[in-house]
Formats: C-alpha cells, structure tokens, sequence
C-alpha cells in the first residue's frame, strides 16, 4: 500500500512537471576571434529528456559538452515543489572567420520536443579586438573581460597620454572563470620606445574574486612593472603573451550520471596550454616642450630636492660628504646628475648614486659627494639648482638648494702641519677655447683707393726731384766758378762801371757843369785802368798804367791817345778856362777810347 | 600749400638720411648686432661695407667674429686673413684666426715660406702701402739734399758726413719702395684665396670632365695660379695644383 502511495507521488510530481512549460536557452558570445575558446551554454528546465546538439558548422571545434543537472525540491506549505536544470556546455574554437548561425538545439522529452532559438556568432580573425563589450576608457581598471570568454588577460595602464620620461604604471591581469593549473610562460613584447622596470610582484598563488558585469571572475596580476617612454609619438605596445594551463574534461560524461563530485573522479581530466594575450595598446607620448632648461638633466615627475652637508667645519684633507637627495615621484632612474660647481681648492670625487623605490616610481635618489678641501680658508659651496619636468603642472620646475659655507682649517698640531709641505703651483685650468669679442672702438674706416705706388704722379715726383737738385747743382756750379775767379769779376765790372760813370758825366755835361763832369771823366777812365789791369788804386799811376797796357799788347797809338785824354781832363780840372778842349769833345774821345780798350783787353 | 611742400621735402630729406647711413653708423650698428647675439645680421652689415669699399682692420676682424659665430667658417677665415694683412702682428687676429682654421676639416703640412720672404711680407705689411711710399718719397728727397751738400760744400768734415747720409737716405728710400710695392701686391693683388663651397674637387684641367685629383673642404686657403675662363688653377698648402670652378672661392 505503502509503495502504491509513493508512485502516486511520484506520478503527481511527473505530471506537475510536464505541466511546467519546458524550455531551452542558449548562451553563446554574439563574437569571438578565430582560434579563441569560447563556450555555448545550454540550459534546459528539465532533466529527464534527451538533448540533441545542434549540427555545429565543419569548422568549428567542438569539445564538451560538459553536462551538469540539478534537481531542487522544495517543500512549500505541506506542497512539494521541484526543480531540475540540465546545463550543457559546449567548448568551441571557430577556426575561419566570418558569421555562422549555429542551428537549434532539441531537447526531447517522452511527451515533447523543445527548440532553443538559433544563434547568430561573428568569428573575427585572430588578434584583431573582439566587438563585445568592452569599454574603451582612461582607466582600464573597470574593464570588463569579454562576458562569455572564461580566460582573458588585460595589460591595465593608468595612463595612455603621457610626456617623455613620466613613468606609466603598468599591470598584467589575469581575469579567469575556469580552472587553472598554472601559468606556464609569460613573454613580453620588445616594449620599443619604452624603458621598463619590474615592480616585485609576489607570485601568484590565489585568484581573488572579482564581479566585473554581474559575472564573477578570479583574477589576479601576473606582474606590475613601470614603463619610461624614452621617444615621442604615439607608440604601440605590443601583445604581451602568456601560456595558462587549464584543466579541462575530456570524458562524455553521462547526463544522467552527471554530478560534479563525481566527475572530478571519474571523468578524465586533462591539463591543456592555452595561449592568452593582452591587446596592442597605444600610448601617446608628447615630446618635453621646448627649450629646456640649462639644468634639465631629464627627471620627469613631481619631486623636491634637498641637501645635506656632513659638515661644515673641516681640516685641511679631511673628508666631507655633500648629500643631495631628489625625493618624489617620476623617473629617479632617469634623472641625471646635477651640475655642482664645486669651488676650487675642494676636490671633489663622482658621486655615489642610490635610487630607493617603494616598488613604484616613488622613492628617493641620493648623490653622494665626496668633498675633500685641499686647501684653507672659506669657500662657499653654491646653491644647486636642479630643473625637472612636471607632468600635471605641465611646466619646467625649477628646485633649489641652500648653500653652504664651509670653513677649512689647518690642521693644528697634525703631523702635517708641522712639516712644511711642498705646494708645487698647479696649472690654470683651460675650460673651452672661442674667439676673441669684437672691436667696439673707433672704426677706423677708410675707402678703398689705390695706391700711391699705382698712380704715375708719384713716381714723376722722384723724376722732378731729381730734375731739380740737377738744376740747382747746375746752377751751383755756374757760381762757383764765378766766384772763385775774383780777377774775372773786377775785370767784367770795369767796363760796367766805367760806363756808369760816363753816362754820370754825360748827364753832369748835359746840365752844364762841366768841371764835374771832366772829374767825372777821369774818376772813370782811372777806375777802369784799375779795373781792367787789375792794379790797386795804391799804385794806379800813368806809367804803370802804360807798362800794363803795353804788357797787354795794347797799341801805342791808344795809349798816347789815352795819354792825351788823362792829361786834358787833369788840365781842366786845375785850370777851368775855355782854353784846350772843350768837355763834349773830351767824354767822346774818352768814351771811343774805353770802348778800344775793352775790345783790345778783354 | 608752400608749407606742405615744404614740409614733405624736409621729409623726403630725413628718409634719405635714414636710409644713407654713414660707414661709422652702420659699423656701430653691426657691433650692436653683433653684442645682441644676431651674427648673421652683423656678418651682413659688415659684409656690405667690406663690398662698398670701406676697409679698416677692426672692422675686418669683427666681420671675421660676425662670421665665425654665425657658423661660415670660411668666411670667418676670409676676413681674419683680410685682417691680417692690415695688421699682421695684430695678436687677437692671429688668434682667431687659428681658431677658425682648427675648424677646417683639410688638414695640410703646410711648405713654408723662406725665412727672408717672409720677414720680408711680414715687415711690408707692417704698415699701410701709401705710408711706405710717402716715407720712400721723403727719405729720396733727403738723399738728394745731402748729395747737394756734398756736391757744393767747400769744407771737407761736412762734405763727408752728407755722402754717408745720402747714400743711407737713398738705400732706405729703395728699400721703402721695394716694401711698398710688396705690400701693394700683398694687399690689392693677393694671390691667396680661401675656398668657401663645402666640397669642391680639384681636377687636372680647367672643365668637368677632366679627371680628378683631390677634393678640399670649405675654409682651406689656396694660392692662385693662372685664371682661365670660369676656372682657376690653384696650389694647395702642401704643393699640389689643381683646377676648381671660380664660384667655390674668394681671394682674400
């Protein structure tokens, strides 16, 4: 009786459930690529019937279907109520692109058959980004993986726009939905333009659930590494690649023996490398603007720079350490060393560079000078400026450094000190070699013109003074002669001045004073004797006068006639009386007498 | 309506003052340039100068500065030996100079000159060529009043010392002229010339296509050998000869 009264049950609960509207759903991604896994998930409200899959195109590879059902009863109010869902999965790799409609499936049961609709799916080639939803945004955190895709990695950058050298955060993730044995290689793009730098990311041991879209996924991050854009532009960052071992059912299991605990036992479980790449990303990279300071030595980030001196009292050799630190957030690998101009007279070393970093492009860098003064006195060591790059303000900062002042002793008492030590003079120091500044005084500028030594006239200058001293020798010459024959000028004088002298007389005879003019006549007749026979007036006498006239050759006829002449003008000098001849008569026959006389004695 | 055109006379007048600078004015002008960082400009206003004529030794030197800094090297060099041959002993010049030509890319063990040439260059040029042949003139007169002297004085002391003085005034004057001809075909008919194209090959007969035989960068100075049409035979430092096409340098 009993029994009888449980299949009635059971019979109630079969006709409750064959009045309940049976359906079958599918799930399929409306994209995948080709060569990607994606799944198709039947899921039927029912679990005593036959599922027919559907005829899957030649070019798909089928695997599955992975078969689970569950069976729910509930007791409502003394009313038994139940529940089976059959879940069938299908795991498809599409090998050729293009658009397929995967045809209906049926679920048949003893009393009807159910369709599923069919399913349109666009397989895209290989590589190229799947069309579903996946938002595209400045922060990729919320990206969703593809919803239907079990086994994505995302490379999540926290910025795409950047200057050159700003460090961007890079993050590899892992978003899975099925199980995972292992990752088995992680390969990296060449990163070309980049610099790039691990972050210590522990291994990854455990995913963390996340709902990314209502749909659960265990991630976790692969590896965190900082990239430095080194070139401007828009540079691509290639797939990074990796090999995730997952497990995966191999045996049909029986849909009417499907249950997940003993599947786990009796079906064949495989582990099967499946490739996994992120998406090329673009990075746009803007160059650092131009110019650049002086004291830009390529740090790019925010930071503040600080000094330290060990210090500032020293001895003469004794060492000091000048500490600079540059402490904030952006490339410290990158940024270059400051340019210190020690003074001179302290020596300094290289610097011992540090950089510490919390893992991020946060940290510190130190520069560590050794500073050893060789010399005493007070030297000031400069302020450092030192530029960097702001990214968020978008400008050259400038950072400063105090100063100090640094006392250098002699060392009292040292061995050193007591000894004199031989300071040989050092050598000046030669920096860079240039030309030497321009002129800025008195131009001094003449126009071109040619040469004197080109012009003709200069060289007739040299022909005219030579022209002219042989002119002035000349007539120097002529001088000389002149003068150094004194007899010759008496001689040329006498006839000049005896002609004076008569046209004197002639000119007293004319006026009627004809004693002046005899006295006259004689005065001429006797300068010209003295004269002409080169006599001294001392002994100018008649018979002298005819002794040098005879000497002469002159003939006796002109002497008796001169003889004649000298005595009548003596005669009328000392008897003025109209006897004898008269004073006209006189000058003319004195006059004919010089003129003889010239001729016979020159 | 006088007025008016009275008025724009007077400006017509000042517009052409403006625009006629004097020389003073606009080296003033390219030494500002020249101060202010804009070589080029300076190089320019010194160029027209040097090209209208106006000479002097600093305002060829800093043309050569003007040059050098706005980065024509064989310009620079152009004008340090155009400077040079003003002021030979100028030492601001000669150290330029052999800045510029530490620039030059042809490097040459340079023949150098017998010892008495070039003392002999080097004294010709210690002054300018007028002042040579103007001293040459004075000194060829003093010569020939102490020769008059000689010639006419009676005592014998006197006559001897002007025979020395003459014959000292005369040798002096030959030689003054001898300096000033020298320096005149240094400086008016230099031979040297400074090759300004960057490249330029030197082949072994004026024309294109003759073969060639060495190639020389820009800065390099050359002597001048003979002119034929658009080409010039030159010598290198070293001895070699060679034509090259007139464009590709500037005599000095």
């Amino acid at each position: 009786m009993r029994s009888s009264i449980l299949t009635v049950i059971c019979l109630l609960t079969a006709l409750s459930l064959a009045a309940q509207e049976m359906t079958v759903t599918v799930d399929a991604p409306p994209s995948a690529a080709a060569g990607e896994r994606f799944r198709i998930i039947y899921v039927i409200n029912a679990s005593d019937g036959r599922f027919m899959p559907p005829a899957f195109d030649q070019s798909f590879t089928v695997s599955g279907p992975q078969t689970s059902s569950s069976r729910n009863v509930q007791w409502i109010n003394g009313e038994m109520k139940s529940t089976s869902t059959t879940t069938l999965i299908y795991y498809v790799v599409a090998s050729t692109p293009g658009k397929y409609t995967i045809p209906p499936a049926q679920y048949e049961t003893k009393k009807l058959t159910v369709s599923s609709s069919p399913v349109e799916i666009e397989i895209t080639s290989a590589g190229a980004a799947p069309a579903q939803g996946v938002r595209q945004g400045s922060r990729q955190e919320q990206q969703a993986p593809a919803s239907g895709s079990e086994l994505s990695l995302r490379l999540l950058l926290n910025t795409r726009e950047v200057y050159v050298g700003q460090p961007v955060t890079a993050t590899l993730k892992l978003y899975t939905r099925i199980n995972l044995s292992g990752i088995n290689e992680l390969k990296y793009p060449d990163f070309k333009g980049f610099l790039r730098e691990d972050i210590d990311t522990p291994p990854l041991t455990s995913l963390e659930s996340e709902v990314i879209d209502g749909v659960q996924y265990g991630t976790g991050v692969l590896q965190r590494f900082v990239l430095y854009p080194q070139i401007s532009g828009e540079l691509r960052i290639d797939s990074v690649h990796i090999t995730a071992l997952v497990k995966q059912r191999t045996g049909v299991s029986d849909p009417f023996f499907s249950d997940p605990f003993f599947d786990s036992f009796f079906s064949n479980v495989t582990t099967v490398a499946m490739k996994v790449s992120t998406r090329p990303a673009v990075i746009k990279v803007k160059p650092l603007p131009e110019p650049q300071p002086a004291d830009f030595h390529g740090a790019v980030g925010s930071f503040e720079l600080t000094s330290s001196l060990s210090k500032t009292d020293v001895e003469v050799n004794d060492a000091m350490t000048y500490t600079l630190t540059l402490r904030g957030t952006g490339n410290l690998n990158l940024a270059g060393e400051p340019v210190i101009n020690f003074p001179q007279g302290i020596e300094k070393y290289d610097p011992k560079v540090t950089v510490k970093s919390s893992g991020t492009s946060t940290g510190t860098k130190t520069f560590e000078y050794l500073l050893i003064p060789r010399n005493t006195g007070t030297f000031e060591l400069p302020p450092v400026s030192y530029t960097v790059f702001d990214p968020t303000q978008e400008k050259y900062i400038t950072l400063r450094t105090a100063g100090y002042t640094v006392k250098v002793t002699g060392s009292a008492g040292g061995s050193e000190a007591s000894t004199p030590v031989f300071v040989p003079g050092e050598d000046v120091k030669y920096l860079g070699q240039d030309i030497r500044y321009i002129r800025n005084g008195d131009s001094g500028l003449d126009l071109l013109s040619s040469p004197l030594v080109s012009r003709t006239y200069y060289w007739l200058w040299f022909v005219f003074a030579l022209f002219l001293t042989a002119v002035i020798l000349l007539l120097r010459r002529e001088q000389m002669k002149r003068n150094a024959d004194i007899k010759g000028l008496r001689n040329r004088k006498a006839s000049k001045v005896a002609r004076r002298r008569l046209s004197k007389a002639r000119s007293l005879l004319d006026t009627g004073k004809p004693e002046l003019a005899n006295a006259e006549l004689a005065k001429a007749l006797w300068g010209y004797l003295g004269d002409k026979l080169a006599i001294a007036p001392s002994d100018l006498t008649k018979d002298n006068c005819f002794a040098a006239l005879r000497a002469s050759r002159v003939e006796e006829g002109v002497i008796t006639e001169l003889d004649l002449i000298l005595s009548a003008t003596e005669y009328s000098r000392y008897s003025p009386s109209s006897e004898g001849e008269s004073p006209a008569g006189l000058y003319k026959r004195a006059a004919a007498l010089i003129g003889k006389l010239d001729n016979v004695l020159d | 309506m006088r007025r008016v055109t009275a008025f724009s006379i007077l400006l017509i007048i000042c517009l052409l003052q403006a625009a006629a600078q004097t020389p003073e004015e606009r080296y003033a002008q390219a030494g500002q340039l020249y101060s202010s960082g804009d070589y080029s400009g300076a190089a320019a206003v010194y160029r027209k100068l040097y090209d209208d004529g106006y000479r002097s030794e600093d305002m060829l030197y800093n043309a050569g500065n003007a040059f050098f800094k706005s980065g024509d090297n064989a310009s620079a060099i152009l004008f340090y030996e155009r400077a040079r041959l003003i002021a030979p002993a100028d030492e601001d010049i000669n150290y330029n100079l052999q800045i510029a030509r530490s620039r030059v890319t042809d490097k040459f063990e340079t023949v150098p000159e017998l010892f008495f040439v070039r003392w002999f260059n080097f004294l010709s040029l210690l002054a300018p060529t007028n002042t040579w042949a103007v001293t040459a003139l004075l000194l060829f007169i003093a010569s020939l009043l102490f020769a008059v002297i000689f010639l006419t004085k009676a005592r014998a002391s006197g006559r001897l010392l002007s025979f020395w003085l003459s014959l000292a005034a005369l040798i002096l004057s030959v030689l003054l002229i001898a300096l000033a001809m020298n320096n005149n075909s240094l400086i008016n008919k230099n031979k040297k010339a400074v090759i300004t194209c960057s490249i330029v090959t030197g082949r072994s007969e004026p024309g294109e296509s003759s073969s060639e035989l060495f190639v020389i960068h820009s800065g390099t100075t050359v002597k001048v050998e003979k002119e034929l049409g658009d080409y010039l035979e030159v010598q290198l430092p070293d001895g070699n000869k060679g034509w090259i096409s007139r464009d590709c340098l500037e005599k000095i």
